[in-house]
């Protein structure tokens, strides 16, 4: 309803704006990390539309008929990639039959082109090798930096797209990646202390985020979500975790607490509720304030065991 | 305004809610008079076997071999139904439809343990959304369902007799098996292209609902099967039109409006029946 009523509002202001020139570049972002990666780049000058929530699963969004609006009526889709939005995106860019944002259109972004990359798998897959994602690991907007090289793409597309603000994009970047560097500091002196840590997490979804500050992921509550664990699994991670006393599991908001809760029970740990994405918990209202978040309620939980 | 450009963006979604409802709502009238209500989520989840099964053998999850993977899974299960009824054994047909869903359902979870990460998608392959349905699919299953169609009309007597009659229809020498097997297996075709394009839950209120729906105002064969059928379309353009004025999920709103419209037949029955009397 309240999507709608941004639509309403948007159309209403594209068409006062005519001519078209002037109207601000219409950005639809797959997640709520890149729409504020794109509204710090982008300002006034942009408006934004994220579609995924950040407290809902990014691998399953239940398209609503404003996604289709919004996709159509786009002049940038700014997308995860790394077949992150494989089983709902593919289908709303036929549908909203906008040439533009259709892959390798010129509104299309995939923001995952320049960042660094986790967990690509060399040479034959074979199924031996388990739960395997082709083209790496998806989560990567956790780590700082790549966040960084994300924001630069948003800004060259831009520019590219808009090369009467092209001037504006690259002192609304330079600022930004100032404040990112300072609060880069702060974070690595928080987490510091930490380094070479233990720690369970729930699903692979944050190796970029442990690689940035040298913590070490030693285990899964459930390698494939949604499919229950075989007990030996639950059973080996409990002896490991108490041999290496190992005290934090983290947990995306959106997966069930009931599997980590009874592990920590067994293990005398706890368990973190982390937020993965931009609006995974109120306080991470942009993406400077979700590190802020996730740095701060790990540090105190590390500190506390 | 802002609905009407949605609406246009939804054609494809609305001509694939009509197809479904048309083809259905018949179907559900042998369903419900059969008396076998939960056989469409039994066949959907073994179909769904076929598929993980498909995609463990190292089939990619586009590839066609995981349809004609989970069609022949459809027909082994509608074989097994079909004999079952034959036995006439005190056990009701119902129960070994639900253990067939509870057994089927389980047997993916274990299959998909066992694959690797690619099995995770199949869970959103399997289960469509309406909303994301392209003309392509569209077209390809209106064919299906007109060729099904046809064929139940030209033996539309046998397949009626054998659903409202059993006994009778033995007696009178029909292969009741045979028959029956073939009711099944066109089903399970209908049945696991639907519920690819529009999931479970929507693919079970068009089926059931409109049948219900006319069995509260109709008794015969006949207004019963053009009860089910305006129902089903006028259901879906409703749900439809729900899902954009307050932007819901689409599938989800129409199974709630069948719901809500279904109560209000209900309330209006007396007044129906009294009219007729």
């Amino acid at each position: 309803m309240k999507l709608t009523r941004t639509l309403l509002t948007a159309a209403a202001a594209a068409m006062l704006a005519s001519p078209a020139l002037a109207a601000p570049l219409k950005v639809v972002t797959t997640t709520e990390d890149l729409a504020s990666l794109a509204r710090e780049v982008g300002g006034d000058k942009i408006e934004v539309i994220a579609l995924a929530k950040g407290y809902q699963d990014p691998h399953q969004v239940d398209p609503k008929p404003s996604f289709i609006l919004a996709v159509s009526r786009a002049d940038v889709l700014i997308v995860v990639g790394r077949e992150l939005e494989i089983g709902w995106l593919p289908a709303l860019q036929a549908s909203s039959r906008n040439a533009k944002i259709q892959v390798g259109g010129p509104g299309y972004l995939d923001a995952s082109m320049t960042v660094k990359i986790l967990e690509i798998p060399t040479g034959q897959l074979t199924r031996a090798m388990g739960d395997v994602h082709p083209q790496g690991n998806p989560h990567y907007w956790l780590d700082p930096n790549n966040g960084r090289k994300m924001a630069q793409a948003i800004r060259d597309k831009l520019s590219e797209l808009d090369r009467a603000n092209a001037a504006t994009y690259a002192s609304r970047y330079a600022d930004f990646d100032k404040r990112l560097a300072a609060a880069e500091q702060r974070w690595d002196a928080a987490l510091a202390p930490f380094k070479g840590t233990k720690i369970v997490t729930y699903h692979r979804s944050w190796p970029n985020f442990m690689e940035r500050w040298g913590l070490n992921v030693m285990g899964y509550v459930e390698p494939k979500p949604g499919i229950p664990a075989p007990p030996q699994h639950i059973i080996d991670l409990i002896t490991d975790m108490k041999a290496q006393k190992v005290k934090v599991i983290i947990v995306e908001p959106y997966w069930d607490l009931k599997t980590p809760n009874a592990i920590a029970a067994q293990t005398g740990g706890k368990v973190l509720v982390l937020a993965p994405s931009v609006g995974g918990t109120k306080e991470a209202t942009d993406y400077i304030s979700l590190f802020d978040y996730d740095v701060n309620t790990l540090v105190t939980a590390l500190k506390g065991v | 305004m802002d609905t009407v450009t949605i609406l246009q963006f939804l054609a494809a979604p609305i001509v694939a809610s009509l197809i479904i409802a048309g083809i259905h709502a018949y179907l559900g009238l042998h369903v419900v008079e059969r008396g076998v209500i939960f056989v469409d989520l039994s066949l959907a989840q073994i179909a769904s076997l076929g598929a993980a099964i498909a995609v463990f053998r190292g089939y990619d999850p586009h590839d066609p071999a995981l349809y004609w993977m989970s069609l022949g899974f459809t027909l082994i299960g509608a074989f097994v139904f079909a004999m079952i009824k034959g036995h006439e054994a005190d056990i009701p047909q119902e129960a070994i439809i639900g253990i067939s869903y509870a057994v089927a359902s389980a047997a993916v979870i274990i299959v998909m343990s066992q694959s690797t990460g690619e099995a995770e998608h199949l869970k959103d392959m399997l289960v469509g959304n309406i909303l994301s349905v392209q003309w392509p699919e569209v077209w390809l299953t209106a064919a299906i369902y007109v060729a099904i169609g046809l064929f139940h009309f030209v033996f539309r007597k046998r397949f009626l007799e054998i659903s409202i009659d059993t006994k009778a229809a033995a007696a009178r020498g029909v292969p009741v098996r045979f028959w029956d097997f073939l009711f099944y297996s066109s089903f399970g075709f209908v049945v696991t292209r639907s519920v690819a394009i529009a999931g479970v839950l929507l693919v079970f209120c068009y089926l059931i609902v409109p049948s219900v729906g006319a069995m509260l105002w109709a008794k015969r064969i006949g207004p019963r099967l053009a009860i089910g059928w305006v129902m089903g379309v006028l259901v879906s353009m409703l749900g439809m039109y729900f899902s954009v004025v307050f932007d819901l999920p689409t599938g989800a709103t129409i199974v709630c409006t069948f719901g809500g419209v279904l109560v209000v037949m209900a309330l209006l029955r007396p007044l129906v029946r009294r009219r007729r009397a």
